[in-house]
């Protein structure tokens, strides 16, 4: 290997992002995971769509379902970002 | 605090951890702007936690990563529409001849390297940061190994005359 | 301000959660926030709903199975519209009303810059759980959980699928 190849080397070594970057990927994929604008939107209009040619009982059901599902998939974010983030603290 | 964390299966966390320095160093050395470099990292990793299911093992997540990191430094590149140019009058002297732990001369090579048209750049960027071989960058980049050879020994060539040209003292004010 | 507020209520909503829960108070998030969202649902509430969650759906079928033991949920979820508009006396405002005798936390993890802040407490009566609460904050959003009834906090953070996520070993509690 001549001189140059070996100034490209050191030159172009590989470096660390600057610090706090591995935090900023948790909180991308919790931000993507969890759209949480979009979340809203999605309960709402659900929850106005979902009585369209229902009976009443049936409408409950099904609003009721939804609000179940909503809470359950902003807890289990919460949680499954809580642990993302735990993970990188031991690491 | 009690929590006990048990690995299991493909480990997300791991893989930043592991990886980030290869990303970032694509990304940096091919767009030489740090916060943009970031910025791809970023979203390499992003590609990458959608993907999970994909990665069937370590090395299959090492070779993929590398892949995206490419791909992505490469269409970052494109948007951009530029890169930086430099002549012989921006360079600065360096401190002494060709001293191997010069960081002027790291900085030089870096922004030359930089101001090389997309393709050789990027495979100026493979073999020197990576170590790949002309096989492994032709695969990579879907090309020829011949081109890659040529592209290899044009960019040297360039790289040589640069920086040949400024030792001469063309450049001297 | 545009202020953009669901408010999810179940029908004569109790301020205290079956099994002496007692909801958190967040009013001074509430004020601070863009938007925010406020989940309310008793236990007659989820039984009524698991009657129409499929069982032929997977994570319709995952959540069915959770709910079935628990007595109330609550959620309440903050967006605002710039970074640091929690602070840490927002958070210790929350933490107050978790230190009883029945609470631990059992997590708590904090960034270097706090701009991102999770806790987990659980809540035991006698020798079993009887709850948990979940407080997570990072950047602009605010979230907050409390479970009252036993649930499988593994099973929670997998809902879904979460490739490439370790999973959670809580200790076994010993009574105080």
């Amino acid at each position: 290997m001549d001189w140059l190849e070996e100034e490209l080397r050191r030159a172009l070594a590989r470096e660390d992002p600057p610090a706090g970057f591995e935090r900023r990927v948790r909180q991308a994929v919790a931000q993507r995971r969890f759209p949480a604008r979009q979340w809203l939107a999605a309960a709402a209009a659900l929850i106005l769509a979902v009585g369209a040619g229902t009976g009443y009982r049936e409408y409950r059901g099904r609003v009721a379902k939804e609000q179940v599902k909503l809470a359950m998939r902003l807890a289990a974010a919460s949680a499954n970002r809580i642990q993302t983030h735990v993970r990188g603290v031991l690491q | 605090m009690l929590v006990y964390l048990t690995k299991t299966g493909c480990d997300f966390e791991g893989l930043v951890h592991e990886h980030q320095a290869m990303v970032f160093s694509i990304a940096w050395h091919y767009l030489h702007d740090r916060a943009l470099a970031e910025e791809v990292a970023q979203e390499v990793f992003l590609s990458l936690h959608r993907n999970l299911g994909r990665i069937e093992s370590d090395a299959h997540a090492a070779a993929w990563i590398r892949k995206v990191a490419v791909q992505r430094a490469i269409d970052e590149g494109r948007k951009r529409l530029r890169r930086p140019q430099v002549t012989l009058e921006d360079i600065p002297e360096p401190a002494s001849g060709s001293s191997a732990s010069d960081p002027m001369l790291g900085s030089l090579l870096r922004r030359l390297v930089a101001s090389l048209p997309e393709t050789p750049r990027m495979i100026v960027v493979l073999r020197y940061q990576e170590d790949l071989d002309p096989a492994e960058i032709a695969e990579m980049l879907q090309m020829p190994v011949a081109t890659v050879k040529s592209h290899l020994q044009r960019s040297m060539a360039l790289l040589r005359e640069k920086l040949a040209r400024r030792s001469s003292g063309a450049g001297e004010r | 301000m545009k202020r953009f507020i669901i408010l999810i209520c179940c029908a004569a909503a109790p301020l205290v959660m079956s099994g002496q829960q007692a909801k958190l108070n967040l009013d001074q998030l509430q004020a601070k926030a863009s938007e925010h969202l406020d989940l309310n649902l008793n236990a007659t509430t989820l039984q009524f709903a698991a009657k129409f969650l499929d069982a032929d759906d997977p994570e319709e079928a995952q959540i069915k199975k959770m709910v079935s033991g628990l007595e109330g949920i609550w959620v309440r979820h903050f967006v605002f519209k710039a970074s640091n508009s929690w602070t840490q006396a927002d958070l210790e405002a929350i933490r107050a009303q978790l230190r009883g005798p029945e609470w631990t936390k059992i997590v708590g993890v904090k960034s270097e810059d706090e701009d991102e802040t999770d806790e987990v407490y659980m809540r035991t009566v006698g020798n079993k759980m009887a709850g948990v609460a979940i407080l997570a904050a990072s950047g602009k959003e605010l979230t907050v959980v409390q479970i009252s009834g036993p649930i499988d906090l593994d099973a929670l953070a997998t809902l879904g699928g979460h490739m490439g996520v370790p999973k959670f070993k809580l200790p076994a509690q010993k009574p105080k």
